[in-house]
């Protein structure tokens, strides 16, 4: 109901401008942010149980990188001039001329560290036998560093923890810039607020836990393997802290935008119009709130309940759905309260065509094409053993573990 | 009848000849004529030949042309832009900067915008007074606006809008007869032309992020056609709605003062066309224009200024906030609403009567 655009009514002048693309783009640039969030809990911050997952982490997060920009492009009404945000890039006036600058910081950052996480497995995949050419691939990706002792996997790992530490900065950033593009428009009352940057980046992490969570659970059913319920429950427990901030943020942002005596008049009417009594009544209140955080709080609220796999992947499905309401609900709000007029603007759900249902359902689909050609090309299953356990990372690197890593993978084949 | 009138003139010839000075006329009458003769056929011939450089004449289309003019304007918008292929290009429409944006070539800003009068002279400050008392809402400034910018159906660089302030008043013996009472309309309706108000600290300038849309020194705010990535950015940040995409050439687009018609000295399209002289253009750095002196003895208002744009429309006779939403101040029918949408019925029927079934109080 609060999709159809009949229910709408507006002035023939104002229009949503921006569409489903740009709702697509803070999502998918936050599930970017947040699994790279989730890889470099183990590469930064200790949390060796999560190791495993860092590599599969880390090529999701640079797949959906490389296909983020694809969302604006092609929302642009004249994408062939794309190369004036470099040869015209007004920095540092307009907070979307950053866009290219953190990008490509971003994507040169993630291939070093793709290249460390991977570059000892890589290394060992040389020696396949019977697969001559996937050898040769692998060997080009080392770049011809192919040692596998103790220095060079200390020197890989140290890579590996200076571009999570600049990385983190650098997604937060990313992320952090695409809030400032809404918070920094003084002209739509419900855009222009400090806290949109903050709330941004937070619902990133929360969306990238849960989608890491989503994708091992694939994986593990993909390869037969074992649901490691360790990882599950502390993966899960991430999800709540995140959650929890994610909810606080909410909370802050409903009493400083929905009570009118906290609030400036212009953003406590809109606020009131659109999500109480409006159009994104549901959105707002049941599929970003209530199922989108709340619920999954409850759900994943004791030991045993985070433990269960099939709870944990709905919930991490659901937060992902929540998250992703929450940015329509930014996007698609901000432009339903007029800027000229007193009625709510119209704002269409496009299924097909130009900034559609059909783009974005192509965007996504670019962006799973690209991290199944990142997982067959980079050896992700170093961490896990032929079950989908984890026998070996927690303790510190050793060539003898290199060389037991790379067993199955020499009979199974990656 | 040719031997006639040889011997009338003859016969003139003779009559005038009896007197010498008139004979000295006569010649140089002649010789005069001679001359404005050749002036003028030189003249003409190079007036003919300027303007035939000036304006070349669109060759006739071709058979094959014909064919894919006929079929383009069968599925596009009727309208005719430099984008038409058919069109001659070298008639300067693909140079925005130099024909049209900024013949003058004026000093442009993207940012910044306080160097404007400060180190970057400003010879002029274009602003306009808007003396709503004076507008009858005819729209004549709508349609010469679309008619002088070939803006296209379904946009508007300015439009008028009617708003509304005041309730009915319930009142037992008031005219109007409802099943809730009588009422009194206390309700007053009058028409708002809005445009871009070509703010001295335009938000828009600032995030566009290739400097496609620029300030000129004059205080115009305009869009460079040929860097427009159309990424909304600035479409978004306009406070006023002034900014739109042109749906044919896909490129953010927005009123430019008329800067064409600016720099060769002619008002705006808008202005010339009111019949009540409520829009006033003028220098505000001229202190002896209309606008300066309107500004000085006029009270007024502008858009929003608590947003810090600074505009450059101002308003004669603004009573009220309009853009509040709190204000009892109601649009009620825009008439740049779109006829092919329901946007029209529904916003029309927003009569405030209340508690009578329907109103909205």
């Amino acid at each position: 109901m609060p999709l159809s655009p009949t229910n709408y009514y507006g002035s023939g002048l104002e229009q949503g401008y921006w569409g489903l693309m740009i709702v697509t783009y803070p999502f998918i640039s936050g599930l970017v942010a947040g699994s790279f969030v989730v890889a470099t809990l183990s590469q930064l911050f200790g949390r060796k149980r999560l190791a495993p997952l860092a590599p599969i982490a880390a090529i999701l997060s640079f797949a959906l990188l490389l296909s983020a920009p694809l969302t604006i492009w092609g929302d642009a009404r004249q994408p062939s001039r794309v190369y004036e945000l470099i040869t015209r890039m007004h920095v540092p006036w307009s907070p979307m001329a950053l866009f290219l600058l953190i990008w490509i910081s971003y994507v040169v950052l993630m291939l070093v560290e793709l290249y460390a996480v991977f570059r000892a497995g890589n290394s060992a995949r040389t020696e396949w036998a019977g697969r001559p050419l996937r050898a040769k691939i692998a060997g080009l990706l080392t770049l011809g560093v192919k040692g596998r002792d103790a220095g060079s996997l200390r020197r890989d790992e140290r890579i590996v923890r200076w571009t999570a530490g600049i990385g983190i900065l650098i997604a937060f950033l990313f992320h952090g810039y695409i809030g400032f593009i809404f918070g920094s428009m003084k002209s739509r009352a419900l855009w222009s607020s400090p806290l949109i940057p903050v709330l941004f980046i937070v619902s990133a992490i929360v969306s990238g836990i849960a989608l890491v969570e989503i994708a091992y659970f694939a994986i593990a059913k993909w390869n037969g393997w074992k649901i490691d319920r360790a990882i599950v429950s502390e993966l899960n427990l991430w999800l709540i802290g995140a959650l929890l901030l994610d909810f606080y943020l909410d909370m802050v942002e409903l009493l400083m935008s929905g009570v009118r005596a906290y609030a400036p008049e212009e953003t406590y009417e809109w606020f009131s119009r659109l999500y109480f009594h409006g159009p994104l009544f549901w959105t707002y209140f049941l599929f970003q709130l209530g199922l989108g955080v709340i619920v999954p709080l409850v759900a994943l609220a004791t030991r045993r309940w985070r433990a269960s796999i099939v709870n944990s992947g709905v919930m991490a499905l659901l937060v992902l759905m929540g998250v992703y309401m929450m940015r329509w609900n930014v996007v698609a709000g901000g432009q339903m309260a007029s800027k000229v007029t007193n009625d709510i603007v119209s704002f269409p759900l496009v299924w097909t065509g130009y900034d559609s249902v059909q783009t974005v359902l192509g965007v996504f689909g670019v962006a799973f094409l690209l991290f199944l050609l990142f997982a067959w090309l980079l050896p992700w299953k170093t961490g896990f053993d032929a079950a989908g356990g984890i026998p070996l990372l927690p303790e510190p690197v050793t060539p003898a573990s290199t060389a037991s890593s790379t067993a199955p993978m020499t009979s199974r084949g990656a | 009848m040719i031997a006639k009138a040889r011997r009338d003139r003859r016969a003139g010839a003779d009559a005038v000849g009896t007197d010498a000075k008139a004979t000295v006329s006569r010649r140089g009458f002649l010789g005069a004529l001679a001359a404005i003769a050749a002036l003028a056929g030189t003249a003409g011939g190079f007036v003919g030949r300027t303007a035939s450089a000036a304006i070349k004449p669109v060759a006739r289309p071709s058979a094959a042309q014909m064919k894919r003019l006929l079929a383009y304007y069968r599925t596009r918008p009727r309208w005719a832009s430099w984008l038409v292929p058919e069109l001659n290009v070298d008639d300067g429409w693909q140079r925005w900067m130099r024909t049209i944006l900024n013949s003058k070539n004026l000093p442009i800003t993207h940012d910044d915008f306080s160097r404007l009068g400060t180190t970057i002279t400003q010879t002029h400050h274009w602003s306009m007074v808007i003396d709503e008392r004076r507008c009858i809402g005819c729209q004549a400034c709508v349609v010469a606006c679309k008619d002088e910018n070939n803006v296209p159906v379904g946009v508007y660089r300015t439009w008028v809008d009617v708003v509304e302030t005041g309730t009915m008043v319930p009142d037992p013996s008031g005219p109007i007869v409802t099943d809730v009472g009588n009422y009194r309309s206390e309700v007053k309706r009058s028409s708002m032309p809005l445009i871009c108000n070509h703010c001295d600290h335009p938000p828009c300038v600032d995030v566009c992020p290739v400097k496609a849309t620029f300030k000129r020194a004059d205080g115009i705010v305009m869009i460079d056609y040929d860097l427009c990535i159309g990424c909304g950015y600035c479409v978004q940040a306009c406070p006023y709605n002034a900014r739109f995409f042109n749906p044919v050439q896909q490129t953010a687009d927005k009123c430019t003062f008329c800067a064409h018609r600016l720099d060769r000295g002619l008002l705006p399209a808008c202005v010339t066309s009111c019949p009540t002289h409520a829009r006033v253009f003028g220098d505000k750095n001229d202190p002896t224009s209309e606008v300066s002196v309107l500004l000085a003895t006029q009270a007024t208002t502008v858009l929003k200024e608590d947003l810090g744009t600074d505009p450059q429309v101002f308003y004669i006779n603004r009573e009220q906030e309009v853009y509040d939403e709190n204000s009892t101040v109601n649009t009620v029918y825009p008439y740049t609403a779109n006829l092919n949408s329901t946007d029209y019925a529904t916003l029309s029927g927003d009569a405030p009567l209340p508690g009578a079934t329907g109103g909205q109080g």
